[in-house]
């Protein structure tokens, strides 16, 4: 039965092949854009981080969207 | 309402959906895939090759419904003027191309046992690889423009405004030529001709790639979002 699976009555290379191919491409272009997102975060938080404390707290209450970054990225170490 | 397209009004709402699709796909997807490989039929002529279509067609779908989508944004781009809409365009472009690569791939692999030859210049997928060209072409764009953002929007929009005359030729193609390719067995308008034992995994895939659309483009958006902050950050 399961050999039966596994060969698909002659199609298996086939079927095995597509489904090989859609699985490895989507996680290979999840793994990039992860990596990137997280390369991106790590650089803003930075970038903030290293801002004169009087800019960084104007930034911060001047920018929602910036807040929002903060709250959801990572810490950095 | 164009309003709830800001980035401040989008940016926490992202975080949660790509938190909530990642608690749920596995599930899905393993759901799927039960479906597909162990519990759907055999189709009577084709046998167990029939299974690639639970790949191939979701993808061609996703392709199209991406390149139709950037349409239309960049239609609304040009007369609302609303930089989000190119963003969101940015983000699904990548998507687009590897659905569309994907469809045409796995075709090409469906292709050699059900017809005797890995590719045919038949209209379906000769128009396919058209798209596939479109979509390279508006990506290329944007990386050349990479600078010069207004240059950007505006060649981009060009592109996919005159690649979405193709869209009705891929959709239609099987109808007005004869080809290769089979007509389409699932019409939104009249009646299907695929038993819906073989329409629930086809609809779990589906489901699951969208998923993983909605997941990329949440993460390649938030990505977009984050370096135009950073590049503006000393005029916040």
């Amino acid at each position: 039965m399961i050999a039966n699976f596994i060969t698909m009555n002659g199609y298996g290379i086939f079927v095995w092949a597509s489904f090989s191919i859609v699985f490895i491409s989507c996680a290979l272009v999840y793994i990039k854009t992860r990596k990137t997102l997280k390369k991106y975060e790590r650089n803003f938080l930075l970038e903030v981080k290293n801002l004169p404390n009087q800019e960084k707290n104007r930034i911060l209450s001047n920018s929602k969207i910036v807040q929002q970054i903060l709250a959801t990225s990572p810490k950095i170490k | 309402m164009l309003k709830f397209f800001t980035r401040s009004n989008t940016y926490f709402l992202i975080e949660k959906i790509i938190r909530f699709i990642n608690s749920i796909f596995f599930l899905i997807l393993l759901v799927a895939l039960t479906f597909a490989l162990f519990l759907s039929p055999l189709d009577y002529i084709q046998g167990d090759v029939v299974r690639i279509m639970y790949v191939h067609v979701p993808s061609a779908w996703i392709g199209l419904g991406c390149f139709s989508f950037i349409t239309f944004l960049s239609i609304f781009n040009f007369i609302f003027k609303l930089k989000n809409f190119f963003l969101i365009s940015k983000s699904l472009a990548p998507i687009g191309l590897l659905f569309t690569c994907l469809a045409i791939v796995t075709g090409s692999l469906w292709g050699q046992p059900t017809w005797g030859t890995w590719w045919a210049w038949d209209a379906r997928l000769t128009s396919m690889i058209i798209l596939m060209f479109f979509y390279l072409f508006y990506i290329l764009v944007l990386k050349y423009f990479k600078h010069q953002e207004e240059y950007a929007v505006k060649a981009s929009s060009i592109i996919a405004i005159v690649g979405s005359v193709n869209l009705p030729i891929i959709k239609y193609s099987v109808d007005w030529w004869n080809t290769l390719h089979q007509p389409a067995s699932i019409k939104i308008t009249g009646s299907s001709s695929i038993h819906s034992s073989m329409m629930v995994p086809l609809l779990l895939m589906l489901l699951t790639f969208l998923l993983y659309s909605a997941l990329i483009f949440l993460m390649k958006y938030k990505t977009e979002i984050i370096r135009i902050k950073k590049k503006n950050i000393k005029r916040l």
